[in-house]
């Protein structure tokens, strides 16, 4: 199989290259981790990348292969245009190899403060939901983070430091949603921005390639519905 | 709880926009199927009441916000110096004036 991964070593002073690599390697029923794994220990002990759990559980190995961002451990080695190009998320700094610096993506997440807000007094086991407020978080709480959605939004890309992007942004749903949560309002006050939501045009590439199947661009609609309702 | 709000802007340009695309794509059916003969008579006749004028106009209206909020959202994609964007803003909102009053005029011209 043949591959061009895309290669960058900080300590040198060379500039990031594609590198191109041949090796044997039978891909029924391999994902393109497990072809990763094959260079690095038969090839090139000094291609670098990010996994662990190798599942799809982890959201630690976002790469872009072939023009799409993806998992590499859930994704079919199979059906894939040879040679196979693998580079890092877009418009993320590079530290090295496939492995990006995560740290402006988990910022926007941090500034939607993503944990329950309730000033209530805790109660003796649990804060109960019905099925049904239960239900609103379906498709919400399943994001592992991978930034497969971020990285591929070209709002995103034109304004990484200001646009929160669909992860976050769907984070930020999720917390808005549960009915456990009594800071609604501080956190629709927070995302009222032409920056932060609004620069989020319904492209749906984010809905395209999230590997959970999730639909950041419906959540974000739904922040924009509450806004609305919120301010008629 | 101290909090850091946003800016509270975005979303009455946002709804404008929504709303303005809701007028226009109620108001060109309703023009399409009122618009009787295709002669200048029709045409002249069309445009002769005062509702088909304000109808028109407030069309006119809408298009040109709908395109300006549009614009807005590309330049602050796109244009990221200030200095480059304010102009741009106010440029584009002085044609579009502009072009309004044009339109205006041409329509209440019809007697
Ligand atoms: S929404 Fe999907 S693509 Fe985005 S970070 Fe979560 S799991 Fe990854
Ligand atoms: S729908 Fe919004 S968040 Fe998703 S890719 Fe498009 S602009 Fe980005
Ligand atoms: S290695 Fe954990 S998601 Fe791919």
């Amino acid at each position: 199989m043949r591959f061009r991964i895309y290669r960058y070593d900080p300590e040198s002073i060379g500039k990031p290259r594609m590198q191109d690599y041949e090796i044997e390697f039978d891909p029924q029923g391999k994902k393109v981790l497990d072809a990763l794994i094959a260079l690095k220990d038969g090839l090139d002990e000094s291609l670098t990348f990010r996994r662990s759990c190798r599942e799809g559980v982890c959201g630690s190995d976002g790469v872009n292969v072939n023009g799409r961002n993806v998992l590499a451990c859930v994704t079919p080695l199979e059906g894939l245009k040879q040679p196979i190009e693998i580079r890092p998320l877009p418009r993320l700094p590079v530290i090295r190899d496939l492995i990006v610096d995560m740290a402006q993506f988990y910022q926007h997440y941090r500034a939607v403060k993503p944990y329950l807000i309730n000033l209530e007094p805790e109660p003796e086991s649990e804060r109960l939901q019905s099925p049904e407020e239960r239900a609103e978080l379906d498709g919400l709480w399943e994001c592992i983070l991978c930034g497969c959605c971020t990285t591929s939004c070209p709002s995103f890309w034109w304004n990484p430091e200001r646009f929160l992007g669909p992860a976050a942004l769907l984070q930020g749903y999720r917390f808005i949603a549960d009915s456990r949560d009594q800071a609604s309002g501080e956190r629709l006050d927070f995302l009222e921005d032409p920056y932060r939501l609004f620069r989020c045009h319904g492209i749906m590439n984010c809905v395209e390639v999230c590997p959970k199947g999730l639909n950041p661009t419906q959540a974000i609609g739904k922040i924009k519905t509450l806004l609305v309702k919120r301010a008629l | 709880m101290r909090q850091v709000g946003g800016a509270h802007r975005g979303l009455d340009l946002w709804l404008v926009q929504r709303v303005s695309a809701v007028y226009m794509a109620l108001f060109l059916p309703v023009f399409w199927f009122c618009r009787a003969g295709t002669g200048y008579t029709g045409w002249h006749a069309l445009f002769l009441g005062l509702p088909m004028k304000a109808a028109a106009a407030l069309f006119v209206a809408a298009l040109l916000l709908h395109a300006w909020i549009g614009l807005r959202e590309i330049l602050i994609d796109y244009v990221h110096p200030l200095a480059w964007r304010l102009p741009l803003y106010f440029l584009f909102a002085l044609a579009y004036a502009g072009c309004l009053v044009w339109a205006v005029d041409i329509l209440w011209k019809v007697q």
